[in-house]
């Protein structure tokens, strides 16, 4: 495995290359400085960002104001707050008014663990799924990352991206090509379907090995992409397995494991599906990255245990 | 550059139209209107629309031209029909008012109304976006300059008041904000439901150039948007008016902030809106 690499800094990266070439990229954060990484971009650029205070509201308002006044405004603020706080003006003032907006939503699922659940954002992707033509992508790893943000920022129009707290190791090699709506099959097996958004494919990845050692062949399916979504593709990859297990760190409702959900009900095709993620009635734990993914089994350990389950009930 | 700049008197005949088309556009309506709140910003859009503001038909694309935003988007039946004067919309749209799927829905809607340059109709949301719109011409060394009027019920929506300290913080003298100050809202007066007095010093406590005006007066409108001068600090305008000014059985009723002109009330309202 290479290096890993917090995706904020993949992000401004992204932001500064951007800006280099000739993109008018104005980020926009409410005091989230730090929590955007951004302070190289600043430096580089100094002017160039908009910090509005304390005021998600104004954060992604303005941001549509900086859009229409001819901007790339990008949004680099915490996803808990980005998503609750500025709901409405995610909903208006980006997707109905279709505003040429990237939303970052920083730190997502249960990043901020023990903060406890004020700071974790475990419903962002069932809400945006609810707006009709936002984008949504939750990149699982650097170079993924980066290609995403490239597309985002040439592609008119808005489009949220998820990203995790911690620094996530490389998943694919130098020849990864990223396309909109592509689920990347990082693993074939026909015992057992793993798919993953975002920082979770890698405990699918590790589930996998895990599982290989005790006989059972899973598939390691990454969704990187939650709209656009070549369902068929997706398809494709389940039906060859006898089970499905979704994992998530968000609720189980309206996530990927909903979407899977949705994919495989649609087409006919009755493989079993076990969602998990931060079940019905339940909030994240506050605890540090290790326990809240164990308590709530969408670590490798609690995935092993599931599809051995899982497959286990089906004969 | 305004395409019409009318004279005052002029802009006064050209809100007498505007009144009578509200009036036949809502009593129109299939379902229902915002007869008292169109009436009472028709002196601002008008002045805004056929005097201040550097946008036409024609320029409607321009990158140059003056953003309006109307945030107070239940007052879109008085919009259309300011619209519709200036060309940017058929007149004969306005008969279509809230029809199923029509060009003119009960709140604005870009991409079905040319001219309209926000989604609005949710409170609150306006001024965040033209902080925006405002703070993107600062940038870019454009002269646009963004109007945008809001109710004054609207003004307790606190994203208004995040929106002020971020305009006064990056003093956006483009901005002009113009309070639609009617003293009524939904369900009654807006001293007993929610009090925003004094207005004028809250703004000013924000940061803002205040500027106050009689709103339904077309002169003192007109002198007073035309006075507005840079100075590093946003401008507010309140606009003292009166909800369904213009027709005496409307004007000051708050029944009248949902309710359409039906059977006499329209012959009646058309009379009293005549060209003398």
């Amino acid at each position: 495995m290479r290096n890993s690499e917090h995706l904020a800094t993949v992000m401004v990266n992204a932001f500064i290359d951007a800006v280099e070439r000739g993109v008018d990229l104005v980020p926009v954060v409410a005091d989230s400085t730090s929590t955007a990484k951004i302070a190289p971009f600043i430096k580089q650029f100094p002017g160039r960002l908009v910090n509005v205070g304390i005021a998600e509201q104004t954060l992604v308002g303005a941001a549509a104001g900086l859009a229409i006044g001819g901007k790339v405004a990008v949004t680099c603020n915490a996803a808990p707050f980005l998503i609750s706080r500025a709901n409405e003006q995610i909903k208006v003032d980006i997707c109905y008014n279709n505003t040429n907006v990237k939303l970052f939503g920083l730190n997502s699922g249960a990043s901020y663990g023990p903060l406890a659940s004020t700071h974790h954002s475990i419903d962002d992707i069932s809400v945006l799924r609810g707006f009709g033509n936002i984008e949504i992508y939750a990149p699982s790893c650097p170079v993924e990352c980066r290609q995403i943000i490239d597309y985002a920022l040439a592609h008119v129009g808005p489009v949220y991206i998820r990203l995790d707290g911690k620094a996530l190791p490389e998943l694919h090699d130098e020849h990864y090509q990223f396309a909109p709506g592509n689920i990347d099959v990082l693993r074939k097996g026909n015992d057992v379907a793993l798919v993953a958004m975002g920082s979770t494919v890698h405990e699918i990845v590790e589930a996998a090995t895990q599982l290989a050692a005790q006989g059972i062949e899973a598939s390691v399916i990454s969704v990187p992409s939650i709209r656009p979504c070549n369902t068929s593709q997706l398809l494709d990859a389940l039906k060859t397995c006898n089970a499905v297990v979704s994992v998530e760190e968000h609720n189980v409702n309206g996530g990927v494991g909903s979407l899977v959900a949705e994919v495989l009900a649609e087409a006919g095709c009755a493989i079993p599906l076990r969602r998990l993620g931060i079940q019905d009635g339940q909030y994240a734990i506050a605890a540090d990255r290790a326990s809240t993914r164990a308590r709530h089994e969408i670590d490798a350990a609690g995935v092993v245990k599931n599809a051995r389950q899982i497959l286990l009930n089906r004969q | 550059m305004n395409p019409f700049s009318l004279s005052v008197e002029e802009l006064e005949k050209k809100a007498r139209a505007v009144r009578r088309r509200i009036i036949v556009l809502n009593a129109e309506s299939p379902a229902g209107g915002h007869t008292g709140a169109d009436l009472s910003q028709v002196e601002l859009l008008t002045a805004l629309y056929f005097r201040i503001l550097n946008c036409s038909p024609e320029t409607k694309e321009s990158d140059e031209r003056d953003i309006y935003i109307q945030s107070k988007g239940h007052a879109v039946g008085g919009y259309y029909c300011v619209l519709a004067e200036a060309g940017f919309i058929p007149v004969d749209w306005l008969s279509t008012y809230q029809h199923a799927d029509s060009h003119l829905p009960g709140h604005p809607v870009k991409h079905k109304t040319p001219g309209i340059e926000l989604n609005t109709g949710a409170l609150g949301h306006g001024l965040p976006v033209a902080v925006g719109i405002a703070l993107a011409a600062k940038r870019s060394n454009s002269k646009r300059r963004v109007f945008a009027i809001t109710g004054d019920g609207e003004l307790a929506e606190g994203s208004n008041w995040e929106a002020a300290l971020v305009a006064a913080h990056y003093q956006l003298d483009n901005l002009i904000i113009i309070n639609d100050k009617n003293n009524l809202q939904l369900a009654g007066s807006t001293k007993e439901i929610m009090n925003t007095d004094p207005l004028d010093e809250k703004w000013r406590a924000f940061g803002m150039q205040v500027t106050e005006c009689k709103g339904n007066d077309m002169a003192d409108v007109v002198a007073t948007l035309e006075g507005l001068q840079p100075g590093g600090k946003p401008h507010v305008v309140i606009a003292h008016t009166t909800k369904g000014a213009g027709v005496s059985f409307i004007q000051g009723r708050p029944e009248w902030h949902h309710r359409v002109p039906k059977g006499d009330e329209v012959e009646l309202a058309l009379e009293e809106l005549k060209d003398a």
